[in-house]
């Protein structure tokens, strides 16, 4: 099992890298195809000197900043389930080009009931990593498709409500469910996350994103007659170490400084003289 | 990077499609009965098969069934015991259905015991262990006084009821 989810990330970095170098390509074509053509126009109407025509492209910049935001998924859930209260936000900052700085910080309280197990979870969690933007972007478009990692930390109690007992021979027949209201304080758990988001924009400053998590898990701090079935920000916890989440965001892009995209020039040799 | 997210959604739906705990395995351990074997008073090592034995359960009228009947023939047989009450009272009846009274043999077992409930998995929930009281982990009386017991002598022979692989309990006859 462990070494699957090794594979699995050495072939997703595989795959990044092998889009990255694809990308690049792309970009020299892009641009050199835009060189081509506004001069096209040009020279049907104005005539140009001929000698000295360098096909620069417009300077490109991009935006650096910190976008911060709030996970829409949980927010609203509480809305329509009784059993769960749960706030996340989530916010990233850009590094570079490509790579960015991403932390999500959240609380959940949720009961789970189960058939034959009822329990409330309660505590907080924070997770920080980064994302991987494999996104190439057009002009000033500033749209976001990423991989990622994260390390999260959770911290929690666990309150058991009630329970079944397993009788395989029910000869005195079923007996219902047995009130407890035991409560295991001071867990915690850590784990490791792979996150694939998309982040667009859709207005000024204003992304809607979507994410995928799969979760493993690293440390686990079980309470005694008791486990953790639910742990906040990593969620159901499934026999092996493995879980799923997934969020929902909506954030605001908080401009701080620019950055000057080096300009791919064109040799002018390439220009065929008209 | 398409099929980077391909590949993200596929294994997302791997993983949560493997979601085997959701139904409580046979093979794990729940709360366990209690194993009793039989053995022949005049010749303790040996085990004894009792004949056509019937073991009714307190405010029951169905026995309880054990490899598929009612009545016991073998040398062993496991009874449950209550999960919701420290006492649980048996009718053991040897002979059950006999035509002729005379052998019709029924002896009353009560079980004294305490319970611990324990934690096995999501999908099992709890299961309970006992143990037998160390003072009286069984009186034994004859339904009519009358008759003589027929079981001669009890012996426990593992007081903690956590699985079903030994036996916890001997009875002589």
């Amino acid at each position: 099992m462990k070494y699957i989810f090794s594979i699995c990330l050495v072939l997703s970095l595989f795959l990044a890298q092998a889009q990255e170098t694809t990308t690049l390509k792309n970009v020299a074509d892009s641009t050199s195809s835009k060189a081509i053509i506004p001069d096209n126009g040009n020279l049907k109407t104005v005539k140009l000197p001929d000698e000295k025509q360098e096909a620069v492209v417009p300077a490109k910049t991009n935006r650096y900043g910190l976008r911060v935001g709030v996970d829409l998924y949980k927010l609203t859930r509480g809305l329509y389930d009784s059993d769960y209260k749960g706030i996340e936000f989530v916010g990233d900052y850009r590094l570079t080009k490509k790579y960015f700085l991403a932390a999500e910080l959240g609380n959940e309280n949720k009961t789970t009931d189960d058939t034959r197990l009822n329990f409330t979870t309660k505590g907080s969690y924070l997770k920080a990593g980064f994302d991987y933007n494999a996104y190439e972007n057009w002009l000033d478009m500033e749209n976001i498709i990423s991989i990622g990692l994260r390390y999260g930390f959770s911290t929690f109690n666990q309150e058991l409500n009630s329970y079944k007992i397993y009788n395989a021979n029910p000869y005195f027949g079923e007996i219902p469910a047995i009130a407890s209201g035991e409560k295991f304080n001071g867990l915690t758990a850590s784990w490791i996350e792979v996150v694939a988001g998309v982040k667009a924009k859709v207005f000024d400053n204003v992304f809607m994103g979507f994410s995928l998590r799969l979760n493993r898990l690293v440390s686990n701090k079980k309470p005694g007659n008791f486990d953790n079935l639910y742990i906040p920000g990593f969620n159901r916890t499934y026999d092996g170490d493995f879980g799923v989440g997934f969020n929902y965001t909506v954030t605001y892009f908080i401009p701080l400084y620019k950055k000057k995209v080096e300009a791919i020039v064109v040799p002018t040799k390439a220009q065929p003289k008209r | 990077m398409k099929k980077t997210f391909l590949l993200l959604l596929v294994l997302a739906f791997t993983f949560s499609s493997c979601e085997k705990d959701d139904i409580c395995d046979a093979n794990t351990i729940t709360t366990s009965r209690l194993v009793i074997s039989f053995y022949d008073i005049n010749n303790s090592s040996v085990l004894k098969n009792v004949t056509d034995l019937t073991i009714i359960g307190e405010g029951k009228t169905e026995g309880i069934t054990f490899n598929g009947s009612t009545l016991i023939n073998a040398s062993t047989v496991s009874i449950p015991l209550k999960t919701d009450a420290d006492v649980t009272s048996f009718r053991f009846i040897l002979n059950y259905g006999n035509t002729n009274p005379a052998v019709v043999y029924e002896d009353i077992l009560k079980f004294n015991y305490s319970r611990t409930d324990v934690f096995v998995s999501r999908a099992c929930g709890f299961k309970t262990e006992y143990t037998l009281d160390p003072l009286t982990p069984y009186v034994n009386t004859a339904s009519d006084v009358a008759v003589e017991k027929w079981i001669q002598y009890i012996a426990v022979k593992n007081s903690i009821i956590a699985n079903e692989n030994e036996t916890h309990l001997e009875i002589y006859f």
